[in-house]
């Protein structure tokens, strides 16, 4: 049996046996090597979900749809290892209770597709402790030391023409799982600290604001980074971000559904380099 | 509609110097929604204030800002006058136009520009600026005094006497703290164990103070008048109810090998012991690492000897959680470990010691019972050399600051050790005499004149052993020629520095510190008792190098402002206070995780028929100090701090 067939397989176990009311998986997409989100709730669909290299999007945003897990009933909800610790992310902000989701587990090494064994978040802390020890090197590391290797002033000309694509259409942060707020702080407007023209202002005051407000909790799954129509590199920001966090406090977000927020707590051996 | 009065201060040249005045009154009249805008020399003085009140009736203000100094100075004064005019307080508002821009600026067009800035943006603030009215909490009436040294025991009976409750915590078996290793005081030689037991017993006895020796202060959270404070009563293995205080476990203890501290190394002690004979509470504790059943699982000859069964080697840890309206603290001191000074020969040779060792040597419950006999070989020295600033003022390798009370105790040595041993000689090096102090300069007068103390004014650059002899070189530059003196013992006028974890400790309490780690008072010259943070109070030698007048007056100093503080029932706080907004927060309570006053609790959103739709963070105003930390936290902008509304900051930010 495939891989894929094992899944579906276990899906249907799942939804058959009523352990799970829905199972949040992937679907044929637009085209063929494209995959989409797929909601089943009946065993019969499981025959339409595709676990294959293409699935490539975070689903664990859905999770904290309005209503979804107010049953206490549980979901299930097929995950790689960056869903995995978003899970824990959500859980330690408590958006969700962790009890409540059903991990179904895969991960795809150098382009296929490989089983992950578990189904609750604690399952796979030595596999998350295994990615924060050897995290991986990304495919554009030239890119990052050219940036890295710049002068402030080119840095920000760089990011300045980036940026200058912008549309604010706010896609990056319709896909982020992170991005849960029941009002974003760019549509507060009352009053409005950041401009929502697409100009150059407006647009570094959302990106800076993105950046802040991921540190310690993006995960880098790359969802901003694909869903944005303009291919603004936005996974370098954020990996910049997390490395930082990670350097300065060894915070590796989605460790642990327990996991305290880097920027609202403290420990007292933090560094305190920026206290002059 | 705005009616904005702006008043603008010359703060007598201070201001009106550098900034046109003038120029600045006409902008403002020009601003819209300014009523009225006036300038004079001093807003701050009563006809200024009257000029306030009077401008406020005649043109029916809804705003204030007084263009002045820093609002840390006179905010208070001019909220008042407004009040006093019928005007809510927070509707004022004061510009800094001095510190931030007249002090720093030498241009006058320029520094007028930014002050006219500065006013204008106030002015928009002003107008979105709502009435509030003061915060009322109660106060829990019981001051924690941390450290049981003379500071603690003074500040805690002052405090006692005025009929509040204290709890006293020492984190040693005893009370007493340097003071009760002292042998005779400056400047006039009374025992220091007789004038200090006395004080030690009158705290152990008060039936309003709660004594916890061998405790320690693990967390402190909350606010003035709120504390909560948690307490570790470390075990003593020893009965605190059932102990007679005999002492026969302590005869009996087959471990009598153990360095003792209270001695500073210098004598030794049991395992299980008291750490001097006048000690309060006269209850021994086990020194559970040198224990031998501790360590071999064998031995309870205290527990077997124990005719009250007070022995108890299951005893764990306790804690006790404790809510504190004030607290003072007063943890003392440390000597520096001298060691890095090579060339003296600390730790390498056993006649070398420190001042602190000499008072165990010179108290009559030291261990040579107040004989002066030298560490090595017990004999009495013939000749004896004092080094002072040993580590003081000494940016180099030591401490840039005078430890205060070493030229002192030096001239005390040299005089006890005059009278103790006669015919004995005493050499004392020194930078300066530092004798600032009611009868001290006479003091040292009589251990050169009376006594016959050589003073040498210079440093030693050596010292060594020869013919069983420390010799000592130095230099004597009153007379411009090197010095070497063979002498049979020296004593180094080490430097006071806090104690090793008194930067972490300050961490716990919520206070700040120096690079040193003396904890910093609020203002060095007018609140120098206060620290940072409201209701936390320092007394002795723990804020900087203090002698025994000093602290005690500083003692007194925290206990009268507890006492204070402990006068009212209610204590009155600003207004500025955080606000969650229920429909927007999405309740991640990383605000909760980061509020430093645990102010933030989770609220229930319940539907009509009681069903849980989210759950919020609310934030309890009687907790919450207004720091704002949880509104920067907050991601999706829920949070709001009246009187620095995000719209109000906004206004300020644009009106720049």
């Amino acid at each position: 049996m495939s891989i894929q067939e094992q899944y579906r397989k276990r899906a249907a176990e799942l939804l058959a046996s009523g352990e799970v009311k829905i199972i949040i998986g992937y679907g044929a997409g637009s085209t063929p090597d494209r995959r989409r989100a797929l909601f089943i709730r009946s065993a019969d669909d499981a025959s339409l979900l595709h676990v294959d290299a293409a699935c490539d999007a975070n689903l664990s945003g859905y999770l904290v749809s309005e209503g979804l897990l107010s049953d206490r009933k549980k979901v299930g909800i097929f995950l790689r290892p960056e869903g995995i610790r978003s899970v824990n992310i959500l859980a330690a902000e408590s958006q969700l209770d962790p009890l409540q989701i059903v991990i179904i587990g895969f991960n795809v090494e150098n382009g296929s597709l490989a089983a992950l064994q578990g189904s609750g978040v604690n399952d796979f802390s030595s596999l998350i402790s295994t990615l924060k020890e050897s995290r991986s090197t990304p495919e554009e590391q030239a890119l990052i030391e050219k940036i890295e290797g710049m002068t402030p002033e080119e840095r920000f000309a760089f990011w300045q023409a980036e940026f200058s694509k912008c549309i604010k259409c706010y896609a990056c942060r319709q896909v982020c799982p992170m991005c849960y707020c029941k009002r974003c702080i760019v549509d507060n407007n009352q009053p409005q600290w950041v401009h929502t023209s697409s100009h150059t202002l407006g647009n570094f005051e959302w990106n800076l604001v993105r950046a802040f407000h991921l540190s310690g909790r993006c995960v880098e799954c790359g969802g901003c980074d694909r869903a944005c129509p303009v291919n603004i590199p936005l996974r370098l920001i954020n990996r910049r971000m997390a490395q930082e966090v990670l350097d300065a406090f060894d915070h590796f977000s989605g460790m642990s559904h327990t996991q305290e927020p880097v920027l609202a707590s403290f420990k007292k051996d933090d560094p305190e380099t920026f206290i002059l | 509609m705005a009616k904005i009065g702006v008043f603008i201060c010359h703060c007598g040249e201070n201001i009106g110097a550098k900034i046109d005045c003038t120029k600045l009154v006409s902008a403002m009249n020009d601003h819209p929604g300014v009523s009225v805008s006036v300038e004079y020399k001093y807003f701050c003085s009563d006809p200024g204030q009257e000029n306030v009140k009077k401008a406020i009736r005649e043109h029916n203000l809804t705003g204030v800002v007084v263009a002045a100094c820093s609002p840390r100075m006179h905010e208070a004064t001019f909220r008042k006058a407004c009040a006093e005019a019928g005007l809510n307080p927070y509707l004022c508002e004061i510009a800094n136009i001095r510190e931030q821009c007249s002090w720093v600026h030498t241009d006058q067009d320029m520094a007028t520009e930014k002050a006219i800035e500065i006013t204008r943006s106030l002015i928009e603030k002003v107008k979105l600026n709502n009435e509030l009215q003061p915060i009322e909490v109660p106060v829990t009436k019981r001051a924690l005094v941390i450290g049981g040294g003379i500071a603690g025991i003074q500040a805690a009976l002052d405090i006692a006497n005025a009929g509040q409750e204290v709890v006293l915590v020492e984190r040693e078996p005893s009370l007493g703290g340097h003071m009760a290793q002292l042998s005779e005081t400056f400047p006039t030689l009374d025992c220091s164990q007789c004038i200090m037991t006395p004080r030690m017993v009158e705290a152990a006895q008060h039936p309003k103070i709660r004594l916890l020796t061998y405790s320690e202060v693990e967390q402190v959270e909350g606010f003035i008048g709120n504390f909560k404070v948690r307490i570790r009563q470390k075990s003593r293995y020893v009965d605190m109810k059932a102990c007679t205080g005999c002492g026969d476990c302590i005869q009996k203890c087959p471990q009598k090998k153990i360095s003792d501290e209270f001695d500073c190394n210098l004598g030794k002690r049991p395992a299980i012991y008291t750490p001097f004979a006048q000690a309060v509470p006269n209850i021994p504790v086990i020194d559970k690492e040198h224990c031998t059943f501790f360590k071999n699982g064998k031995c309870k000859v205290c527990q077997k000897v124990c005719e009250t069964d007070a022995i108890n080697f299951e005893m764990q840890d306790e804690f006790l959680e404790l809510e504190i309206g004030a607290i003072v603290v007063a943890t003392g001191f440390q000597i520096q470990n001298t060691a890095m000074y090579g060339e003296y020969g600390y730790g390498k040779y056993a006649d070398v010691i420190t001042g602190l060792q000499f008072e165990r040597l010179a108290s009559a419950s030291g261990p040579t019972a107040g004989k002066i006999k030298r560490p090595s070989d017990g004999v009495e020295p013939e000749t004896i050399v004092f080094i002072q600033c040993a580590g003081s003022r000494d940016p180099s390798k030591g401490v840039k600051y005078c430890s205060k009370i070493c030229c002192m105790y030096t001239a005390k040595h040299a005089m006890l050790y005059a009278h103790k041993v006669h015919g004995g000689k005493a050499h004392v090096f020194y930078m300066d005499i530092r004798a600032a102090g009611k009868g001290y300069d006479e003091f040292t007068r009589r251990a050169i004149e009376e006594d016959e103390a050589s003073y040498l004014r210079g440093r030693v650059s050596k010292v060594w052993k020869e013919n069983g002899k420390l010799m000592v070189r130095g230099v004597d530059t009153l007379l411009g020629k090197p010095v070497e003196i063979a002498a049979d013992m020296v004593v180094l006028a080490t430097a006071i520095t806090p104690q090793p974890d008194a930067k972490e400790f300050a961490k716990v309490v919520g206070i700040g510190c120096d690079e040193y780690g003396f904890y910093n008072e609020a203002h060095l010259k007018l609140r120098p008792v206060e620290t940072a943070t409201a209701g936390i109070f320092l007394a002795g030698a723990c804020q900087s190098p203090k002698d025994i007048p000093d602290s005690v007056s500083q003692a007194s100093a925290c206990a009268s402002k507890v006492i204070g503080l402990f006068s009212r029932d209610q204590l009155e706080r600003e207004p500025v206070i955080a606000v969650n907004n229920e429909s927007t927060c999405s309740g991640c309570w990383g605000c909760a995780l980061a509020c430093p006053y645990n102010a933030i609790e989770k609220k229930d959103i319940l539907s009509r028929s009681g069903e849980l739709i989210k759950r919020v963070a609310f934030i309890n105003p009687g907790l919450c100090q207004g720091c704002g930390t949880c509104v920067t936290f907050c991601r999706s902008n829920s949070i709001d701090l009246a009187g620095f509304t995000e719209k109000q900051i906004f206004a300020e930010v644009m009106g720049l």
